[in-house]
């Protein structure tokens, strides 16, 4: 589903080069439940920008559900994107302005789909985070929990092949922290594949799969499902 | 797809910005769509045909300081000297020069007696080389005969028996009929009779602000009076030429007057219209600095908008959104924006336009010219709109995941 093989990711400045990936390795299957831990600066962002095509790649291989990335351009990224990508943000990324409905109802513009799919779509999304009944609410509104839960389920309205989550509990309490880690776990069960960047060693352990990164490389994996060994060396 | 409903919504609860970038739309709005249809009426004003060959006609003043001069023999010498210079066609002389800003006005009526109504009309105290003279186009009837000119001393208040008018005023005095004019005796000064023998195709008063501008008759006087124009004709390409060596020829015949102002139609017109040229320059200016201003409005408000919600572009570029997707977002915004803007400018321009009308009786605004204010702020905001749109759609997706 998600292959990558010798990933390298230079950052050019004029004085400097930082290999934020090197020869960077992965194969995520479907039905995956991948968590990326590692220090700061250790390249799991620069990892996860590149998984959810947020930005290109120096060198290397990587196929999305078998299609080569490298080969896409800008529009065919941002459709790859739309299509096959669910996005969960640390800080959740909802536009303040909109109510939750209008929220969960942007990416379902850009697929194109018509009013009626997409107020299905929006719905039945927001049902299953639990917020349906106040579609009408801002963001604002809400808890930052709450807030989370909308943009898994915008994340999931358009029935994504992988969600991809940066850090999506770093902005909230425990409580909520693990509210969000279950519903996530919810979702994993139902069959949607995802890769979780996180600090947090706990909930990193409640994925099916743990990798660590470190100077831009996969250094280890722990075992705690048996997908272990699909992990590419 | 298209984003507007989400866009409206956006708007609804963020409308500080949007709302004052609108009215500064709707105010350029108005105000432009008045200032070009003043222009406008300007222009047809300046561009009013006054009858005479401009580009061939010069007039001098001739005014006498001697005591015991014969006025009338040094008129017919000087006359006879001008007609017969070569290059000239004609000259005549006269009381007033069309669009000079003075002259004499009289009052024609269809009956005799004192509260009649009467039409106002320029009077112009000619020969019968008038026609010839100014290049006017004699449409219906006849010129006066030598024998029609009488001579009119300073302070006389009869009025010869016949005269030529324009089809202006022919039309004023018979609206449904206006060659019915010829033959017909109106009167002057309330109870003198005076038939209109003649009408010409136009004639301008000296007066162009002047409701009646184009309402002007031709009466056959010379005058005797020691200050009087002498309005002369040449051929095509030759008026420059002449103007010196008439004015020499004028001034070295005869030492007991002056000959000076020796001024051709053409600057008349121009001096005329003065006060027009500059007032539409200053209208143009003022339309050019407020359409500039409010389209470096929008260009402000949208960098503005755009650096606010980086981190909302790149999120939607994260969530799909192509470059294009995201510039047709801020150009359908400012779309919007724009679109409440002319809706209110449209009103105000109309409201501005009735308050015109019934103040300064200038006609009313067209719709042609209202669409081409919408038009025209539309197409100034799309493009103003457009380098920020473009700078937005250059936000990384990866935005999405930095921490602002």
């Amino acid at each position: 589903m998600l292959v990558m093989k010798n990933i390298n990711k230079i950052f050019q400045t004029a004085d400097i080069q930082t290999h934020a990936l090197r020869d960077f390795c992965l194969q995520v299957n479907e039905g995956d439940f991948v968590s990326v831990t590692g220090p700061s600066g250790s390249g799991k962002t620069t990892f996860l920008n590149i998984a959810g095509l947020l930005e290109t790649y120096s060198n290397g291989e990587f196929l999305l559900d078998g299609e080569d990335v490298g080969k896409l351009n800008d529009n065919g990224r941002s459709r790859m994107r739309n299509q096959k990508i669910g996005f969960i943000f640390q800080g959740f990324n909802l536009i303040p302005d909109l109510n939750l409905y209008d929220n969960v109802d942007v990416p379902l513009r850009y697929r194109g789909f018509n009013g009626k799919e997409r107020k299905r779509r929006i719905e039945e999304n927001l049902e299953r985070v639990g917020l349906a009944s106040r579609m009408k609410h801002l963001p604002s509104q809400l808890s930052g929990g709450q807030q989370q839960r909308v943009a898994i389920a915008r994340a999931l309205a358009t029935d994504p092949r992988f969600l991809l989550a940066d850090e999506p509990t770093g902005n909230l309490d425990s409580e909520m922290a693990q509210s969000v880690m279950s519903l996530l776990e919810d979702i994993n069960q139902q069959g949607t594949t995802i890769i979780m960047v996180t600090h947090d060693a706990q909930l990193a352990q409640r994925a099916k799969r743990t990798i660590q990164v470190k100077d831009g490389r996969v250094s280890e994996l722990a075992i705690v499902t048996p997908h272990l060994n699909q992990a590419i060396a | 797809m298209l984003e507007t409903g989400l866009i409206l919504r956006a708007l609804a609860r963020n409308k500080v910005g949007a709302l004052l970038i609108a009215l500064q739309i709707a105010l350029t709005m108005t105000i432009m769509v008045n200032a070009i249809f003043m222009i406008q009426d300007r222009q047809q004003q300046m561009q009013r045909d006054s009858g005479l060959d401009e580009a061939n006609t010069f007039y001098l003043t001739n005014t006498v300081f001697a005591q015991d001069y014969n006025i009338q023999a040094h008129l017919q010498t000087d006359l006879h000297t001008i007609r017969n210079t070569p290059g000239v066609i004609d000259a005549v002389q006269i009381n007033a020069i069309p669009l000079s800003s003075s002259g004499w006005s009289m009052a024609l009526q269809h009956e005799s007696g004192e509260d009649k109504d009467a039409i106002g009309s320029a009077i112009y105290m000619v020969d019968e080389h008038a026609i010839n003279s100014m290049g006017l186009e004699l449409i219906a009837g006849s010129n006066f005969s030598q024998a029609d000119i009488e001579l009119r001393k300073d302070g006389q208040s009869t009025w010869p028996a016949k005269t030529i008018i324009t089809k202006a005023f022919a039309e004023n005095l018979y609206p449904d009929d206006w060659q019915s004019a010829i033959g017909k005796t109106v009167y002057i000064s309330q109870t003198q009779p005076m038939q209109i023998i003649g009408v010409i195709k136009a004639l301008q008063a000296p007066w162009n602000g002047w409701d009646g501008v184009e309402r002007s008759m031709l009466v056959p006087f010379q005058r005797e009076s020691k200050g009087s124009y002498y309005f002369i004709r040449t051929e095509a390409g030759r008026r420059d030429e002449l103007m010196p060596i008439i004015e020499k020829v004028l001034a070295e015949s005869d030492k007991q007057r002056i000959i000076r102002r020796v001024t051709t139609v053409e600057d008349t017109r121009l001096r005329s219209y003065r006060q027009h040229n500059a007032t539409n320059k200053i209208l143009s200016t003022v339309i050019i600095t407020l359409t500039l201003i409010t389209g470096f409005g929008i260009v402000g408000l949208a960098i503005f908008s755009i650096n606010r919600r980086t981190k909302q572009i790149g999120t939607r570029r994260a969530l799909g959104a192509t470059k294009g997707q995201i510039m047709r977002y801020f150009m359908m915004e400012n779309f919007i924006i724009s679109a409440f803007g002319n809706m209110i400018g449209c009103l105000g321009a109309v409201a501005l336009n009735m308050w015109l009308v019934h103040t300064f009786s200038l006609s009313p605004i067209s719709f042609e010219l209202i669409a081409f204010g919408v038009v025209t702020l539309f197409i100034v905001g799309q493009l103003a709109v457009l380098y920020p749109a473009r700078k937005a759609a250059m936000i990384a997706p990866a935005t999405a995941t930095r921490t602002m």
